[in-house]
């Protein structure tokens, strides 16, 4: 049995997809978060549930959802579970009566009774389900409270609506209906009163699928007759659409007021909170010390003391623990290197980050999860539509600073193609947590006294970079088409401690895993390539194959500062994953006894080239996984090569100005 | 008109067709159309977007597209 959940966006449907199948997907307090659908398994095995994008109406606007439709039209469904967010009933049961018209059993869960309790709505859950017809049970999707009664009643009753027609919508469409039902008989296994009822909506997707069942013509005929029809009857309606929308709202009306009793209206803290964060004034510099806290946070008061102390453990005991290991097998000498200046060098030297990077992903856990992000958005908008872009492109942005390819994947939401594409071209400026072990080890060696300050300095000139581009693309390359910012500003949550947890643990352990597989085998192959040359095995790696390749780009990168084939090395594998950048220089420039790599550093950079070299690492290319998603996304391969070519154009020119110009005011 | 809205004034909408069409649709998605009653919460800006709230729903849009939208003061 397959059941699919849908709603609204931001009404819970994944928090009770994870408390239903036990499994745990993505979860945030923004509009948005979900956009492609995820199959889970329900926790007593009755059967797959499938999470889907939150629409507002089966007639979509943006790419995440056109899948919702796409899955209505191409999929076997078996049951709908609606989720409705109680404190927003009359705008959720539009999308529930279109659902209703699918005809398929449905029953509705009534999430954020508590929300809508606080604001004096009570609802009257058995008088809802009589005039529906469907069972309502209520829930709390964040705690998980009814989730059982839910699963109950949903393995239990076939939940067919008992009642037919929800919606009359009058002698016109009716008639309408019925004309394109006869046409449709035998062709089709949907129920053709939904098809209907979408087509004279306009929904493009049902207006493509029902092209290949009946002549164009004919559909485009009775459109336009009806459209004309219902006009003639009534002198104020507009279009066809609207006078769907107003005779679904009159019994929604309905619905509500045999259902619904408003008790008293409160000011929700929402509101107090709101007053100040997306204050005229307060609402910038309030973003910028919350980036400024997290940056600190990170790289200076908690992140770097504990990642010394990881490393330290690393260095010493483990270390100490494989030679002893190693020496009571009686390794060979080239296993011996293999382990300890491959292996741990490079893996280990990868690992040492995992606490910052987990300080980091619980900072944009929290700001997903409290409702902040939309309110960035919001305040955001100026300035990004003074750049060709609109202020929702704004959250893939802040989710790249995790990890690029959901980033990048997060620009589903937005509405207009163009738009959308500049997004995904632009969030690999991003600085990434893979970025960030890089910017670690430099600023150790060379910025100590500035760590955190130069650090920010980077993301926000990726930020500043990628304003500056996408202003010359609207002006170049993606002319001006229409730009469309209508944002959803959830009331805030306050984040409960275990959905933090594993919202952080879920994105970091991606990065663990990495190093324990890819960076892993990288490390061993990049080691070979080190140990191994042109002259046989076990040279001295100025000789090595490594250093050979290395050498080939080392003369193209001497204008921007860091002309050495070690540089050039990590750069090229970096490309595979950011990380690889810190286990190659690991490697390269392993030291055997207590000396750091940080020390060594010094002696191959100059604090100026050391900055230059960090610019490049954060502009020069998308990591592969990053191209992947971007050739994903766009299908395009053209676009994909785009990505690819202006980052390392943009990343050369700007370090040479910094590097060359640096040089001309006397810094080094 | 909505453009000279302060924050924390209230409005009936009374037309919404002048905006683009994808706007007024994604608001109609929101429960936000004419007859609807919305307050102005704050006024970013530079020319920067409104936050508008209707039945307790906060929504924000670009101050070129609420100008376009004719509301009448309650």
């Amino acid at each position: 049995m397959e059941i699919a959940l849908i709603g609204n966006p931001n009404t819970g449907k994944t928090s009770l997809f994870n408390n239903l199948t036990g499994s745990y997907e993505y979860v945030g307090n923004w509009s948005g978060v979900t956009v492609e659908k995820k199959v889970g398994v329900f926790k007593n095995h009755i059967g797959k549930l499938i999470d889907l994008p939150g629409i507002y109406s089966l007639n979509p606007l943006s790419k995440d959802e056109g899948v919702v439709t796409t899955y209505f039209l191409e999929e076997q469904v078996d049951r709908l579970l609606n989720i409705l967010d109680a404190s927003q009933l009359e705008r959720n049961l539009h999308l529930t009566l279109q659902l209703l018209e699918y005809e398929k059993p449905a029953l509705i869960g009534l999430n954020m009774i508590d929300v809508a309790n606080n604001r004096g709505i009570k609802i009257n859950t058995d008088k809802l389900s009589q005039i529906l017809g469907v069972p309502v049970v209520p829930v709390v999707a964040r705690s998980g409270k009814g989730c059982d009664t839910l699963i109950e009643v949903i393995s239990t009753s076939s939940n067919h609506s008992k009642v037919k027609k929800h919606v009359y919508y009058g002698k016109v469409i009716e008639d309408g209906i019925t004309k394109l039902s006869m046409e449709l008989i035998g062709k089709t296994d949907h129920s053709p009163r939904w098809l209907a009822i979408q087509l004279f909506e306009g929904n493009e997707y049902i207006h493509r699928y029902l092209s290949d069942l009946i002549e164009p013509n004919k559909l485009v005929t009775l459109v336009s007759n009806l459209e004309s029809a219902i006009k003639e009857e009534n002198g104020n309606i507009k279009s066809l659409a609207n006078y769907i929308y107003l005779k679904r709202k009159k019994v929604i009306e309905k619905v509500l007021e045999a259902s619904v009793q408003k008790v008293s209206t409160i000011v929700p803290l929402s509101e107090r909170i709101d007053a100040i964060v997306t204050n005229r004034y307060l609402g910038m510099p309030i973003f910028l010390i919350c980036m400024y806290l997290m940056f600190m946070l990170t790289f200076d008061w908690l992140g770097t003391p504990l990642s010394d102390v990881l490393d330290g453990i690393l260095t010493g005991p483990v270390t100490a623990g494989f030679e002893k290991l190693l020496g009571v097998i009686h390794a060979s000498d080239f296993i011996h290197a293999l382990i300890i200046e491959g292996l741990i060098a490079g893996v280990g030297g990868v690992l040492v980050f995992v606490p910052q990077i987990f300080i980091l992903f619980f900072f944009i856990s929290l700001l997903e999860d409290s409702g902040y992000m939309a309110r960035v958005a919001l305040v955001m908008d100026r300035i990004m539509e003074s750049v060709g872009l609109n202020g929702k492109a704004f959250i893939p942005m802040m989710i790249g600073f995790g990890c690029n390819v959901p980033g990048i994947m997060a620009a589903r939401t937005i509405e207009t193609p163009r738009e959308r594409l500049m997004t995904i071209l632009l969030t690999p400026l991003m600085s990434c947590s893979a970025r960030l072990p890089v910017y670690a080890i430099f600023v150790g060696a060379f910025f100590v006294g500035h760590k955190a300050l130069v650090v920010l300095s980077l993301y926000v000139l990726g930020i500043v970079v990628a304003l500056l581009l996408a202003k010359i693309f609207t002006k170049t390359l993606l002319k001006s088409e229409a730009s469309l910012f209508v944002i959803e500003l959830p009331p805030y949550r306050l984040p409960q401690v275990q959905s933090l947890w594993r919202s952080t643990w879920d994105k970091g352990k991606g990065f663990v895993r990495k190093a324990g597989t890819f960076i892993f085998a990288g490390s061993v192959f990049i080691w070979l390539l080190s140990y191994a040359g042109p002259n046989g095995l076990k040279v001295d790696m100025d000789d090595s194959f490594l250093a050979a390749i290395g050498n080939l780009f080392a003369p193209v990168l001497e204008p921007i500062g860091f002309g050495t084939w070690q540089a050039a090395a990590s750069l090229i594998t970096g490309f595979l994953a950011k990380e690889a950048i810190i286990s190659t220089m690991n490697i390269i420039y392993f030291v055997p006894e207590n000396a750091s790599l940080q020390g060594l550093l010094s002696d191959f950079y100059t604090p100026l080239a050391a900055y230059s070299f960090m610019v490049f690492i954060l502009l020069y290319i998308p990591c592969l996984a990053t191209a992947a998603t971007i050739y994903k996304e766009t299908g395009s391969k053209k676009w994909t090569a785009f990505s690819i070519l202006y980052a390392l154009f943009i990343a050369y020119v700007l370090c040479l100005v910094i590097y060359q110009g640096g040089k001309l005011f006397g810094l080094v | 008109m909505f453009g000279s809205f302060k924050a924390g004034e209230k409005g009936k909408i009374i037309n919404i067709s002048k905006v683009g069409r994808l706007v007024q649709r994604r608001l109609l998605d929101l429960g936000i159309t004419e007859g609807s009653e919305v307050c102005v919460k704050c006024v970013m800006p530079f020319g920067g977007p409104v936050m508008i709230e209707s039945c307790g729903q906060c929504v924000g849009l670009r101050r070129k597209e609420a100008c376009l939208i004719e509301v009448e003061r309650i």
